[in-house]
């Protein structure tokens, strides 16, 4: 088996399908194409993929991210080239990279994703509806399950908060905690906050996991970093 | 509409991606460089829709050509409708998002009677004035096709033309028509009276419908141009007719989300209560080498990982282990699954259903319609209990999960003594579940059973249905008996839909009062059950002082004039009236691929000179 990595983004229309629907369209899409992805075993047998986060729907995705087992070897660019041929405009490929087989899957590893919220307008009671949610100890929220609705505290898994200036307008930022030890939804933060009605603009910039007691992207770019540098600059190409 | 407003419709409906229509393969082209938009308009949710092999080929058959572009329409979910309506926008297609009524051809799949109000609906959130006598020169034309189209008198006054029977080799002339006559800026009516001049157009304006009475009594042909009857059109050379390659693919979850490969088209079965069995004939098979190349293509082209070997009864393809055995060398490795669906109920079915499934966890689903070998006969079933048996023997055997049956109530003749036999042939099956050893009691036999319809243009047109509370008192008994058995599930559909294809099967121009009525009263989308709304058509049928039971019970005699007389299937008259006769005598009428022609006066048949007892 040969796992490789993939960085994509899924944006424009694309981001009206769902979570199923993104699976179905990279599994069908590589059969469009020669590349020898390797299959599960069993009674129907579906190309092995591996998605690291799902993404809500309605959300754009910057920099998202699945492991994608081969069973020969290929070389990135060539996987990246031929993917994209296939993709619809709104999907694209950013990145391939060959990963250690021993390496655990990137869903295991998500412990955050950075979203953004474009403020055309920035209401001036925001930032301090922000400081108002950094400071409380507990913030419940309703989340409605498969087991009924459940009240839950999101303050733990709110990891960073914080508006800043971008070309056109301001921008608010949120680190959430993500995957399966907890996570903070991005409405379910924005339902806390005063000024509404910015839900159109959310995008998912980029996914965190920890190493070495901090949180970097799965490419290695520390949050820090990410935010003075790359942030702003996601483009799909 | 603006780009704004499309994404604010999309953030608010539940399943956006039904309206997206950024699939892949989807034909993009700039509509200022066409001369005709033709709307293509599947009246029911995206999911059925771009499910159905039909619309497939005339979108990619139409937009092969660059003088025309092709667009999808399919009926809104609530969801959408409401925001179409709270905000004044009108229905879109999903290509460009263009208003129905920019449109110049307007064509509608008539696939079940059900769907007609979804139709009407559909027109006026798209803008299109509802009657042919309201549209004004610009409007678009709307027509239909499909089998319904072989009896579309209720929907009469909405519908400028129809088209009967294969659409592939009518659509272009159609368009060839409406380009020139788009040239000359002629009347609407000039346009029609052309188009009455290709065979297998039928426009209903030239047509009036007399009376006697209440009782009908046939038409009077208004124009000289409009022909009488108006005579089904057939691809006759389906070999090397258009076939599509890159079909649209799904993004979301659709009913049949797979390759389609049509093997055949028209069944010699000749099922007396089944509509397709006669108006899709006769017989026309496709090679194994087009086929493969066909389906080497299509997933080439659409990346899907089952292809289906689609057909009205596709254990009659003459060549079908040499297909399947071609498949599945083809795509040996490649992760491609074939399945079969529309197998009859014998154990060389189950045979090919064994081969396509290699592991045979899945279920099996067989037809035998009816319980008793007489009734059997009655319908021209042509199989045999044994045969059954044998059937669902082998699907234990080899490790079926479940089977379905699927049966029919009501049907002519029927008595009580053949609900016995259907409950009794239900616990010989049961009783075979022994033969699955440990696996037996996670075994479950799902028993369906629907209530017979009356179709026009087959032998039982001229049989009334089953009254409504008879059928719900069999349903009761089958119900309480099926229950005793071991293992079954038994499913009904609800005796008032079944009510209502009766009555828009056999209908006809009177009706369409009561479809506008039902959709003033707010009906819509009434192929889905939750959505069925009986109250609200019986205050539409009052509404228009129509009685529905005249139309669902009727039994007119052998010669009397029928609403879709002037509609040639191509089966003769005379041989419905012999096959009707024979079910009352329980006698079958073989298979003329097997046992020679059988005389229903096709025209042009290839079958006419198979000669009799030639194995296939």
């Amino acid at each position: 088996m040969y796992p490789y990595r993939l960085c994509f983004c899924k944006e424009g229309a694309l981001r009206y399908i769902s979570h199923l629907d993104l699976q179905r369209t990279f599994g069908r899409a590589l059969r469009r194409t020669d590349i020898p992805v390797a299959y599960s075993r069993g009674f129907n047998p579906q190309p092995r993929l591996r998605f690291a986060l799902p993404l809500a729907l309605g959300v754009e995705g910057k920099n998202e991210y699945l492991d994608l087992d081969l069973s020969a070897p290929l070389q990135e660019n060539i996987i990246k080239e031929t993917l994209n041929a296939q993709l619809p405009a709104g999907l694209r490929v950013k990145n391939v990279s060959a990963v250690e087989s021993s390496q655990p899957s990137l869903s295991s590893l998500v412990q955050a994703a950075l979203y953004v919220v474009d403020l055309s307008v920035c209401p001036a009671d925001l930032s301090r509806g922000l400081n108002s949610l950094l400071q409380a100890q507990e913030l419940f929220v309703e989340r409605r399950g498969k087991k009924g609705t459940r009240k839950i505290d999101i303050r733990p898994f709110i990891h960073r908060l914080e508006i800043r200036k971008q070309e056109k307008g301001e921008a608010l930022l949120m680190l959430l905690a993500a995957g399966s030890r907890g996570s903070a939804r991005p409405q379910e933060v924005l339902a806390l906050l005063p000024a509404r009605g910015f839900k159109d603009k959310i995008y998912r910039a980029d996914l965190f996991v920890f190493r070495a007691g901090e949180l970097e992207t799965p490419g290695g770019v520390s949050v820090e970093r990410y935010v003075e540098v790359f942030y702003g600059k996601e483009n799909c190409d | 509409m603006s780009g704004k407003d499309l994404d604010a419709i999309f953030e608010e409906v539940q399943k956006p991606a039904r309206y997206l229509g950024r699939e892949i393969n989807v034909v993009r082209k700039d509509p200022s460089r066409v001369k005709t938009r033709l709307a293509l308009v599947f009246p029911d949710l995206y999911e059925v829709g771009m499910s159905h092999l039909g619309l497939k080929i005339l979108y990619g058959l139409a937009n092969q050509r660059e003088d025309v572009y092709a667009e999808r329409f399919f009926a809104p979910a609530g969801d959408l409708e409401k925001l179409l309506r709270q905000r004044g926008i009108y229905l879109f297609s999903l290509e460009t998002h263009t208003p129905l009524q920019s449109f110049n051809l307007v064509g509608f799949t008539l696939q079940y009677e059900l769907s007609y109000t979804t139709i009407l609906k559909m027109l006026s959130l798209g803008g299109v004035p509802l009657q042919t006598a309201q549209r004004k020169e610009e409007d678009s034309f709307v027509l239909g096709g499909g089998p319904l189209a072989l009896n579309p008198e209720p929907l009469a006054p909405f519908f400028d033309f129809f088209v009967l029977g294969d659409g592939e080799d009518v659509l272009p002339e159609i368009l060839n028509k409406y380009a020139s006559w788009k040239k000359g800026a002629g009347s609407r009516e000039a346009f029609l009276l052309d188009l009455a001049g290709i065979p297998g157009i039928y426009v209903p304006s030239f047509y009036e419908p007399l009376y006697d009475g209440e009782k009908f009594n046939g038409v009077k042909c208004l124009k000289a141009a409009a022909p009488l009857p108006v005579k089904k059109r057939v691809v006759n050379d389906l070999e090397n007719t258009f076939y599509p390659e890159s079909f649209i693919v799904p993004y979301m979850d659709v009913v049949h989300d797979r390759a389609i490969l049509e093997i055949f088209r028209g069944c010699s079965q000749g099922c007396r209560f089944c509509q397709a069995g006669y108006i899709y004939r006769p017989v026309r098979e496709r090679s194994v080498a087009k086929l493969k190349g066909q389906a080497r293509a299509i997933i080439r082209q659409t990346g899907w990982d089952e292809i289906s070997l689609s057909s009205l009864s596709s254990s009659d393809y003459s060549q079908i282990e040499e297909l399947i055995a071609g498949l599945q060398q083809e795509f040996a490795g490649r992760h491609v699954r074939l399945s079969l669906p529309s197998l009859r109920a014998d154990p060389f079915s189950l045979h090919l259903a064994d081969k396509v499934q290699e592991k045979r966890a899945g279920g099996v689903t067989f037809a035998p319609e009816a319980g008793s070998q007489r009734l059997r006969d009655v319908i021209n079933k042509g199989i045999t209990e044994k045969e059954i048996l044998a059937a669902a023997e082998q699907a234990f055997i080899t490790g079926r999960s479940h089977i379905k049956l699927y049966f029919m109530l009501g049907l002519p003749t029927e008595t009580e003594e053949d609900l016995w036999e259907l409950v009794r042939l239900v616990e010989k099956i049961s009783a075979l579940r022994q033969l699955a050893g440990k696996r037996r009691h996670s075994l479950r036999i799902v028993v369906s059973a629907s209530t017979f319809v009356p179709k026009p243009h087959t032998p039982f047109q001229w049989e009334p249905q089953l009254k409504m509370a008879e059928v719900k008192s069999r349903q009761q008994f089958l119900r309480e008996q099926l229950r005793k058995i071991k293992g079954v599930q038994f499913t009904w559909p609800a005796a008032e839909m079944s009510f209502l294809e009766a009555v828009f099967s056999r209908g006809d121009r009177r009706l369409a009062a009561v479809l506008e009525k039902a959709v003033a009263l707010g009906s819509r989308l009434e192929a889905w059950s939750d959505r069925f709304d009986f109250a609200l058509w019986e205050e539409a049928f009052a509404g228009e002082k129509v009685d529905p039971c005249f139309y669902a019970y009727y039994k007119p005699a052998l010669d009397d004039p029928l609403p879709w007389d002037h509609l040639s299937s191509g089966v003769a008259n005379k041989y419905l009236q012999k096959e009707y006769e024979k079910a009352y005598r329980a006698e079958v009428t073989p298979d003329c691929r097997r046992e020679g022609c059988q005389g229903c006066g096709l025209q042009n048949c290839p079958l006419k000179q198979v000669k009799k007892n030639v194995p296939l």
